[in-house]
Formats: C-alpha cells, structure tokens, sequence
C-alpha cells in the first residue's frame, strides 16, 4: 500500500504536484453542503431561544426594570444586595444540601439496582422495564401521589412516630426529606439505565480471569466493575447534580417552599420573586450567578472525575 | 481550471439568498395586510374594548352586556376575559393599548397603576356619587394619582369568621363581640366536644384571612405611610414596625389556631370547607369567598359572618372587606363618552344588585339591595355604617413571602422570630427597589 502511493507520486510530473496539492486542500477546508444544512437549523433555534434570552437576560440584570414599564441602570446593586440578602443565601444553602444528598443517594441506590438487573436473574426484561415505570411519569403526578401519601397515609402508617404522624411536610426540619425521597425515587430510573448500559461493557473474560484467580464478589466489583464503569459515574453524578441543583417541580408539587421559606430552592426562589414578587431584574440577576456557579462546580466535577476513570 | 468547481455553488447560493429575500418580503406584506383587516371598523358602531380579569363572572358580564348593547344600539361592548389580568394589562398599559372599560381585582398591584396615573378621574362624574364612602376609601388607601379618583368599587367580599348559627344556636352561643367573649365562645364549643375551628394549614395561604382580620386593628391610622417613610431603617427600634405594633396581633391568631382540629398542619382549603359543610366544625376562619363552595358540598347549611372582634370595646370593631371588582377605564379612551354610558349602565341599582347575588358579594352602590343569603345579611350593617377596612396583605410588597412567613408561625409558635423576618424583609427590599427615575 505505502509503496504503491510511493510509486503513483513519483511517477507523476513536478508540474502537476501543485495543482493537485491545491485541491486537496479545497476539498478538505469545505464540508459538503447538506452537513452545513443539518447544522444551522439547529444553531439559528438554539441561538434564537437560547442565547439571545440569555444575553437579554444579563443585560436586564443591570437594571431596574419590573417586567414591565420604564427602567434604568443601575450598574451592580442587584448583585451587591444579592449576596446582602440572607433569603438567598438560605436558598443556595438548601440546593446545596439538597443536591449532595440527592446525588449520594442516587449513585449509590440505582448502581447496586443496576447490579441486580445485569445478573442473571428470572424474568429480568420484566424488572428492568418496573424500574424504568418512574422515568415515564410525569413529576407532578408523581409529585401529588407522594404528596397524598405523606400528608394522608403516612400519619395513619405511622401514627406512633410524632414527625409522620403530624405530616412529616409541615416540618420545618425534614420536609427536605421527604422531596430527597421523591427525587430520588423518580431519578433513579433514568440513572438505572446509564449504569446498565455500562455494565454491559465490561467483557466477560474479565470476570472470568478474575474468579479463576479467586477473587471475592466485592473485589470483583471494586477492582473491575467500578473502574470500568467509571465514565458512566462520571455522567451520572454530574448530571444529577447539576439537575437537583435546579430542583423545582419536586417542591412545588410537595411543599411549594414551605412550610415557611425552609425548602425554597434558587430556582423556585427566582420563579416567585421575578414573576409574583414583581423584581425581575433582581431575580434575574440571581439568575445570572446561579447559571455560573453550576458551570463552576459541573467543570469542576468533570476534572475530578475523569482523572480516575480507568481506560481500557 | 481549479477555481471551476466552486463558481457553480456561488452562483446558487446569490440566487437563493435573493429568493429568501423575496420571500422575506412578501410574507411581510401579507402580514401587514392582514394585520390592517384585523382593525377595520364593522359596522359603524363604536366598539368599546371590555377588559375584564374575572373568570366566574364571564357569564354574568355577557348578559349584563347583552342588555346594555339591546338598549344602545349604537355600541358594541366586547369583552375580553383574560388570565393573569394584573401582568396583561401592565404590557397593554406599557404599550399604550389601554382597554375602554377595565374591572380588575383592587389590590396592591391596581393601586400601584392607578398612583402612575394611567385611569381616568372619576372625581366629577355623577356615578361616583352613588358609592358607599366607606368602599371608596379602602380604595383610596391602596392608592390613587394625586388628587384623582381613578377607580369605582363595584362588588366587596368580606373577610370575616364564618360560624354554622345551627351550632351556635344548640349550644346557646351568642355572636361575640370582644376578645374575651369570643375566647368563652371557642372555650364553650370545645367543653360540648365540638372542634371550634378547622385549620388548614397545608395551603399557606389560607393563615392570611385571619392575619389580615387580626392585623387591620394595629394597621388602623398610617401605620403603612410610616412604614415606607422608614424604609430600610424599619427594625425593633424604629418608630413603627411589625415587632413595635404586630405582637398582640401575632398572639391572637396564634390563639385561635390553638382552637383547631388535630392534624390542621396537613389539611387543604377544599378538606376545611367540606368539614364546614357536614357540621364537623362550628366555625372558619375564612371569607365570603368560602360560602359558594360550602354551599356546593352542603346547600342547606345555615352559615353567617361576624368580624374578628380583636379588641374589649364591641364598637371599636371592624370588619376586612377587600373591593372584588374595582371599575375604571383608560385615561385617554378615545371612546370616552360611550365607555361612560356602560359604566353608569354597571352602577344602576338593577344591575349591581343582580351581579352581586350572583356573585355572592356585597354591592358598592348605597341603597342596593343585598341577596337574602344569610352570610351576605350578616355582614349588610358593617357596609351601611361604614366600619370597613381594606386587606393590609395589600399594603404590604409581593416580594415579601408574607403567607410563608405566617404559616411557619403557626407551626413554630415563634412570633417574635416572624415578625423579626417581615421587618427585615421589609428593609431589605426597601434598600434594595431603587425608584424609576424619568426619562
């Protein structure tokens, strides 16, 4: 092959060589016309509905404006009484706790769900597809069901226990709770499925080596399974934590925020007051660093992360 | 010979982009078109635009306008029932697309529009004359444009308790009419086995009713005024503040949510007015509002209003009444003269007093005769002698998350925490709201 190539150029004349050189690099500057097609519909939507309402946005962050009416700069005093307004910052406070939690929960339920699913046990299409049954259904259907649950069922279930049986919602202390329980519940299909997925791309022979070697259960999966799993971990924490970030249609379904402002997450922080509460600009430039701080700790987490994947 | 491959595919590209500019155009055009077909006057009549921001009273309003347009043929009154009416007719103000005739809710947000001076002053026509002072009062509280009267009370609810008079009438009950009675009155029911209130704190709005009813006694004078003078410097030590004034208030309504029924923190609205309903509770602390889906559970109920009497001298009593449906129109209609005959054709005797029945409301206009619902009858005096006050939620801003702040009180029994939290609320978004200024 390299000889033949070899024996074409050299057979060729000096006076052709630059013509041909010239094309080639045409060709390969230009992408046929169709792949330009399937890209800019996608890039005008997303600019269009994305991007430009962001940048508005932003630029509405500097300013007075009330959703409606006259406005004026204002320069950074949003963002200066932003960080003066405790209500926010117990805002940031509950996400937080609330996202670490979720996220631990989450790995670590859907990947020893997902291990059960991958074995060989009876009719296991049939479990997969239960446990996928929450991924399908709406949250606020879900949301009100658990809502019934905890504030009708429980305290009867569990009358003897004063936080059940005085609605375990209406606690200032552990409503959070019971919207971890909810969100977990529902997130855990989806995670299911990535862990599934990576599970199947561990080959066999691996384990097969490894129980001719006498390795335990557990050392199989923390010497094999979890490494080479380790991108799907990757997605799969990343992802859900930066989805329980914005947690919003779990607490309006449960608690909408209460009881008091003890579960009132930045989104739903930024949905009252910029739309009910009459300060847009303020909420949007709220906004505006809750869009930053979840770029911040998504990048940051993908660096942790990735440096302990194994490759195979 | 290189260059030939690529001369083909600028030239398309030119010829397509002028085809999109074309095509850019004539869509353009047509739009325009169609947008001039959308405005074109019908038949001569004047066409008055009808904004009205009340979904119950779709129906009422049609034959109100049916009859109006049978006897002035020469206007054709559409009305225009929206969602969200607070946020729709801001972008139309802003736009300067005011509708002829509006009804919207009074609260905060109208008071707000009408100091920016968009309606038009009432002030010398004849139909204000027929509204009681009292209604036009609560108005005027929330806010009118220097001098002006920018909007007519149409239909009041009132904000009271709601009590089952079988009940009371059983256990030989008396409406109270101070403090002490009404304490004896909750003391009384409990000793015969009956739940005096049902609390329904799964909807943290529903602690509001109460807490403004409790709250109007301590907001008397210009409580609201000082507040906003002191803006951000409003704290335990200001002249006035929710901690200086609001801590009896507080107790109150603390006390009489020690008169519910076990598990009120998991209870929705819809659970308390059913209990009502079927008699498992002699009394709500609800409003008018409440009657119309009592009575569907249960239409034989005989159930009446008294107002919270928070204090020990009965004549010092009064009674929350909000303005449901508040009458105005755009301060530049062009169609002033026909938007003023619908709006006395509103205000006449029959018309209200239909409306109001229908609506379960108290009518604004003086010598109107009310619907002979008991609740309504109930509360007919307070308007005559104009002892009324308005919903002090509406003085308060809608950034502040007042309905929390009062719900987690009633679970936490802290009163001295929440009403730290509405004066530093207050401040802070008094510090932060940062006036618009001209041009």
């Amino acid at each position: 092959m390299t000889t033949l190539t070899q024996a074409v150029r050299s057979s060729s004349t000096a006076g052709e060589k630059p013509a041909r050189a010239k094309r080639v690099r045409l060709e390969s500057r230009r992408a046929l016309p169709a792949f330009y097609w399937m890209v800019w519909p996608a890039v005008i939507a997303f600019a269009l509905f994305h991007t430009l309402p962001v940048l508005v946005g932003i630029f509405f962050s500097f300013t007075n404006y009330a959703g409606y009416g006259e406005w004026n700069f204002v320069g950074f005093s949003n963002y200066v009484n932003l960080f003066r307004d405790d209500r926010v910052l117990a805002a940031y406070g509950f996400s937080f706790l609330f996202a670490i939690v979720a996220t631990i929960l989450t790995n670590v339920i859907s990947l020893a769900i997902a291990l059960g699913l991958h074995a060989k046990i009876k009719a296991r299409n049939f479990w997969r597809g239960v446990y996928f049954v929450p991924y399908v259904l709406s949250i606020l259907v879900i949301g009100y069901v658990f809502q019934f649950f905890f504030s009708n069922s429980l305290p009867k279930i569990l009358s003897g226990i004063p936080l059940f049986a005085d609605n375990i919602l209406t606690s200032p202390d552990w409503a959070w709770t019971a919207i971890v329980v909810l969100a977990v519940w529902q997130a855990c299909a989806f995670a299911i499925i990535i862990y599934l997925s990576g599970l199947q791309t561990i080959p066999a022979e691996l384990y097969e080596a490894a129980s001719l070697d006498g390795a335990s259960a557990w050392r199989q999966f923390r010497s094999i399974t979890f490494p080479l799993i380790g991108a799907f971990f990757t997605i799969n924490v990343v992802l859900s934590l930066k989805g329980y970030l914005q947690v919003f249609d779990q607490i309006v379904a449960l608690t909408n925020g209460g009881p008091g402002t003890s579960t009132e997450s930045v989104t739903l922080l930024i949905f009252r007051g910029g739309f009910s509460g009459g300060e847009f600009a303020y909420q949007t430039a709220n906004a505006v660093i809750f869009f930053i701080v979840i770029t911040v700790v998504s990048l940051f987490q993908f660096r942790v992360l990735q440096r302990r994947e194994a490759d195979f | 010979m290189t260059d030939q491959p690529i001369r083909p595919a600028r030239e398309h590209r030119r010829r397509a982009r002028r085809r999109r500019t074309l095509a850019v155009a004539a869509s353009a055009a047509l739009g325009a078109l169609l947008l001039a077909g959308c405005s074109a006057p019908g038949d001569g009549r004047v066409q008055l635009d009808f904004f009205q921001f009340k979904g119950e009273a779709l129906e009422d309003f049609e034959q109100v306008i049916a009859d109006f347009e049978a006897e002035n043929p020469d206007i054709d009154v559409v009305q225009n029932q929206v969602a969200d009416a607070d946020t729709i007719i801001r972008t139309l103000l802003v736009k300067d697309k005011a509708p002829d005739v509006i009804t919207l809710n009074a609260n905060g947000n109208f008071g707000r529009l009408a100091q920016a001076g968009v309606f038009y002053d009432f002030s010398d026509e004849p139909v204000l004359q027929t509204i009681n002072p009292a209604v036009q009062e609560i108005l005027a509280d929330l806010g009118n444009a220097e001098g002006e009267v920018n909007g007519l009370g149409y239909v009041n609810n009132a904000n009271g308790v709601i009590y089952n008079r079988e009940i009371f009438e059983e256990q030989g009950l008396e409406v109270p009419e101070t403090w002490d009675e009404f304490i004896a009155v909750c003391d009384a029911l409990r000793d015969a086995g009956i739940v005096p209130f049902y609390g329904t704190l799964a909807d943290s709005w529903t602690g509001l009713p109460s807490f403004n009813a409790l709250g109007a006694y301590p907001a008397q004078g210009d409580f609201f005024e000082q507040m906003r003078e002191e803006g951000e410097d409003v704290g335990p030590d200001s002249e006035v503040s929710f901690q200086q004034d609001f801590a009896e208030a507080m107790d109150q309504q603390y006390e009489l949510f020690s008169y519910t029924q076990e598990g009120y923190r998991g209870k929705t609205y819809d659970d308390g007015n059913a209990a009502f309903a079927n008699g498992e509770v002699a009394m709500l602390m609800q409003g008018i509002w409440a009657i119309n889906p009592v009575k569907e559970i249960n239409p034989d109920i005989d159930a009446a209003i008294f107002p919270y009497p928070a204090t020990d001298d009965p004549d010092d009593r009064l009674l929350v009444s909000g303005v449901d449906v508040v009458v105005t129109m755009g301060e530049n209609t062009p169609h002033r003269e026909e938007a003023l005959r619908f709006i006395d054709y509103l205000f006449e005797q029959d018309v209200i007093e239909q409306f109001a029945a229908s609506q379960n409301m108290v009518p604004s206009v003086e010598g109107a005769q009310l619907s002979d619902d008991p609740a309504i009858q109930s509360v007919a005096p307070w308007f005559d002698e104009g002892r009324i006050t308005g919903f002090i939620d509406h003085q308060i801003p809608p950034s502040i998350p007042l309905a929390a702040i009062d719900q987690e009180f009633l679970f936490t029994g802290d009163a001295d925490a929440a009403l730290a939290t509405l004066d530093r609320e207050w401040a802070k978004v008094a510090a932060r709201t940062i006036p618009v200024t001209g041009e």
